[in-house]
């Protein structure tokens, strides 16, 4: 490319529109983006549901919106309930009540059982694709490897070396474009040169150019997001969710929009291009293949909460004689059997709460000048809080930052030039000497370092620092998380906040494993920053004067998990005062046999793996940068259990359960009720709807096979040499080979509590009203005091649910399997 | 209440979700407000039953109102996209005059 002659700079006038017809199409483009789901710089993966935007229709007919606009299926295969109902996770008596559920006849369970999958039918979208059909010519699909191609451009630090500094994505394109030869391929290109200096004139002239009317001017948008949604979602992120100071390479919605509009209008004027509507096939008196598809999914479903419930329908278990020690574990699935296997080693108590602990915060790392937020992205921290060097272990520390910094400036400078265009290639050739053989040491022996103590640090979250929360703020945090999670009393001598982190090599789904929670982020911040927070005597005070009294003997320690290889971390031991350190020696040796049995459990469901050899096994799969599957992830999340622990203590849950504690008791207001289901909940709801499109839809709405992923720097990955930026899942993160591995059900909410206090919650925020009564979410009550279990119906009616008691359940392998 | 030397202007209230609060951002700087106020927890009664003002852990489900003064000029281009925004999200738009004392902050 070269730069351009000095006219075209000038700003052509005669586009320019009023504001008016500008701030129309916002309106338009904030509708038809709606469809598309915020994608987040893969190195911050978030989980979200892929259909959030459509949230307020339903699960149906969301799901047949994504049929219509993606292509997408959006229910399990029927496969899947036959092997359900071979295995005997569902039996007849889910069959029929799915049935009946639906309105159908309940004696059509063998056609249920054996009906074809839905087809999908999508119909043509946007202007181009309906001339494309008329005329049998594939333009669509040319623009879209077109406009893909400028998107990974656009975005790369190294693509575009004569880009304007700072300029606007569409600006910069704008600047480029009319050097782009390739895009003769679809028509003229004289209009390229005279493009308008606006985006947003951009648009409008090129809608006028394709024939679209205002009236369809959302759906022609909604249509050109659809068929790169990708991109779209990671424009909709730029646009809605970045943080004004997030680094990451921008392209807003109207940029894109304005680039594949301005593409697809080089295809000339369309004539009278016209669309066909999908008709719904004659079924004969049946419902229609997606209605069996509903009615399937709702008999898996059942058979699933007939078995938990079946195990949770049981006398509590609680711990009897002193506690050692209580551990807060994440509410991630993953946390649910190392808690078991702690409990199972010795006194221990745990409990389920959120991994960031209640301390909203951007963290600036030691030796770093920059802050991340680490957070649930439903928040937006602006508190920092960084990592500064304890009294007397300065030289320590900054001798550690050095030798950081050393292995940072090599690992960029090799990055820079690995990705520069033309030094890559020189890089192979001048270097490979150096790096092959290291190259080949990892290949042939995977592995990772052991956890090492690290530099002496402390968090500043405020006492006696410049930055950081005011005793006000600290205080307002300590107390919502103890009440929030129902520990208000009874401390323990040690209470382990454990946050969880995974390791994995060339993975650029790590942030994938790593704590919702906190943003994608590793949990260990988090847990320091609240720590520090229950240790203050300042905050103490300020709790014991709002009625939560932690006694002077109880100390707090932060821990992280390492979630691919089940080593528990318990950090900052140094801090820990002298009279409390058996205890917590105690306390991680107990942790180091609870990871092992923990990952000796887990390796049995990972593919490939060998028997007997767990702790060197998991440790080899962190390492391996060939594993395209170092942990199962949270694969099988299936249920959402807000009760105390002395509901699911005991029983095996396989991982499948987001457990959060929660005391009925003491929240007769319903306040830590309505924390628990509008903010964990709704993130548990995303990260089971992530995995359950991924699982029905691996191509379309999952991330496609992880072998040929190709990142693109800072942004995602694109699934070979160019295309869409791929969205969702890899298919090895659900899938073990064409068999799902995850079992692709709506997320279940167990909740121990009064009905009545439920409703209340649910009657005043509508975020719930639209997840429970759109069926995206199920929910089940269980009345403490009766014993009694109901289901809420989406019409907000509650039905006695019938359920097995403990000793009719299936047995515990049975729940997955 | 004395109104001598104010200059009258159009004040426009949106309470939207907070989810909405960046298009309707979008839509008001589009329009050449020169600027606009976001006040978070806002709840009261509506059409829909109450709405929770203040969540814990969840800024993006809250509701909020974004208020602006623009000039009258500019008032029907504003209020003409919060209404086409309005019909498909839910939400209530308030305009009304007032008058204010520097009126080149809001030009």
């Amino acid at each position: 490319m070269t730069s351009l002659p000095e006219e075209h700079a000038r700003l052509p006038e005669e586009h320019a529109r009023l504001p008016e017809e500008h701030a129309r199409l916002r309106v338009d483009i904030a509708s038809a983006a709606r469809l598309v789901a915020p994608l987040w710089p893969v190195e911050r993966f978030i989980a979200v549901n892929p259909l959030m935007g459509l949230v307020d229709q339903g699960f149906g007919p969301a799901a047949a919106e994504a049929g219509r606009w993606f292509g997408a299926q959006g229910y399990p295969a029927r496969s899947l309930l036959r092997e359900a109902y071979r295995a005997g996770r569902v039996d007849g008596r889910d069959l029929r009540q799915a049935l009946v559920e639906h309105g159908a006849d309940p004696e059509w369970s063998t056609e249920l059982l054996d009906g074809p999958d839905p087809s999908v039918a999508r119909p043509p979208r946007t202007a181009v694709e309906r001339a494309d059909e008329r005329d049998h010519t594939d333009l669509a699909t040319r623009v879209d490897t077109e406009v893909a191609r400028w998107c990974a451009l656009l975005v790369s630090d190294h693509g575009l070396p004569f880009a304007p500094a700072g300029a606007s994505a569409y600006a910069t394109w704008r600047r480029l474009v009319p050097g782009d030869r390739r895009l003769r391929r679809i028509g003229s290109t004289t209009a390229l040169r005279g493009l308008p200096e606006d985006p947003a004139d951009a648009v409008l002239q090129a809608l006028d150019s394709l024939g679209v009317a205002p009236a369809a001017r959302t759906a022609e948008l909604r249509g050109q997001l659809a068929r790169l949604p990708g991109w779209a979602g990671y424009a909709r992120w730029c646009d809605e969710w970045a943080d004004p100071e997030d680094p990451a390479p921008r392209l807003g919605l109207l940029d894109l929009l304005a680039i594949r509009l301005s593409i697809d209008a080089l295809v000339g004027p369309l004539g009278s291009a016209f669309g066909t509507e999908s008709v719904e096939p004659d079924n004969e008196g049946r419902p229609s293949p997606a209605g069996e598809a509903a009615m399937a999914l709702t008999a898996l479903e059942g058979g699933f909460r007939r078995r938990l419930l079946g195990r949770l329908d049981r006398p509590e278990d609680g711990l009897t004689g002193p506690v050692a020690a209580q551990g807060v574990f994440c509410i991630d699935a993953r946390s649910e059997g190392l808690r078991r296997h702690l409990e199972s080693v010795g006194p221990y108590e745990t409990l389920g709460f959120a991994g960031f602990f209640a301390v909203p915060l951007r963290f600036r790392a030691i030796g770093s000048t920059e802050a991340y937020p680490s957070a649930p992205v439903l928040l937006q921290p602006t508190t920092e809080v960084g990592e500064v060097a304890i009294t007397g272990a300065e030289d320590q520390v900054q001798r550690a930052v050095r030798a950081d910094w050393r292995r940072a400036d090599l690992s960029s400078t090799a990055e820079s030039v690995a990705h520069g265009p033309l030094s890559m290639f020189a890089l192979a050739e001048a270097a490979g000497w150096v790096l092959g053989p290291r190259a080949l040491a990892r290949t042939l022996r995977p592995g990772t370092r052991g956890p090492s103590d690290g530099p002496r640090t402390r968090v500043t979250v405020g006492a006696g620092d410049d930055e950081g929360f005011s005793l006000e703020e600290r205080a307002l945090i300590a107390e919502t998380a103890l009440r929030t999670m129902g520990l208000t009393r009874a401390f323990a001598p040690i209470v382990l906040l454990c946050g969880h982190r995974s390791t994995t090599t060339a993975n650029p789904h790590a942030a994938a494993l790593d704590c919702g929670a906190c943003g994608g982020n590793r949990g260990g911040p988090n847990a320091r920053a609240a720590v520090a927070i229950l240790n203050d005597p300042a905050v103490r005070a300020e709790l014991a004067a709002r009625g939560i009294a932690i006694p002077e003997t109880t100390w707090f320690v932060a821990g992280e998990h390492d979630t691919t290889t089940d080593q528990v971390v318990v950090l900052d031991r140094d801090q820990v005062p002298a009279d409390q350190r058996e205890r917590v020696e105690a306390l991680v040796a107990d942790l180091r046999i609870a990871g092992e049995r923990q990952a000796a459990a887990r390796l049995g469901r990972l593919p490939g793996a060998g028997v007997g050899r767990s702790r060197g096994e998991v440790q080899a799969r962190a390492g391996d940068w060939a594993q395209t599957r170092p942990e199962w992830g949270l694969a099988g999340n299936a249920a959402f259990v807000v009760a105390p622990r002395t509901r699911t203590r005991g029983v095996d849950l396989e991982g499948r359960c987001f457990l959060h504690s929660y005391d009925p008791v003491h929240d007769e207001e319903g306040t830590a009720l309505e924390t628990i289901l509008t903010a964990p909940m709704v993130v548990a709801h995303w990260i089971n709807a992530q995995y359950y499109f991924s699982t029905v839809d691996p191509e379309v709405l999952g991330a496609g096979d992880k072998v040929l992923h190709n990142p693109v720097p800072g942004v995602g990955v694109l699934l070979g040499a160019g295309g869409d930026l791929r969205a969702g899942l890899p298919r090895q993160s659900v899938m073990d080979g064409d068999r799902p591995y995850h079992e692709p059900l709506r997320l279940l909410t167990v909740v121990e509590a009064p009905i009545e206090r439920i409703d209340a919650v649910i009657a005043r925020n509508p975020v719930l009203q639209q997840l429970f009564d759109g069926e995206w979410v199920h929910l089940v009550a269980l009345d403490g005091t009766t014993g009694t279990w109901s289901r809420r119906g989406p019409d907000g009616a509650w039905h006695t649910e019938p359920t097995v008691s403990a000793n009719e359940a299936t047995q515990p392998e049975e729940i997955l399997t | 209440m004395s109104r001598a030397g104010l200059t009258s202007m159009t004040k426009i209230e949106v309470v939207v979700n907070g989810d909405d609060v960046p298009a309707i951002g979008d839509v008001l700087t589009t329009c050449g407000a020169s600027g606009y106020t976001v006040l978070s927890g806002v709840s009261g009664l509506g059409h829909h039953g109450f709405h929770q003002g203040r969540l814990h852990f969840n800024d993006r489900d809250a509701l909020r109102m974004v208020l602006t003064v623009v000039d009258d000029d500019r008032s029907d281009a504003v209020i003409g996209a919060l209404r086409a925004f309005l019909d498909e999200r839910p939400g209530v738009l308030f305009a009304s005059e007032t008058f204010v004392s520097r009126p080149d902050y809001f030009a």
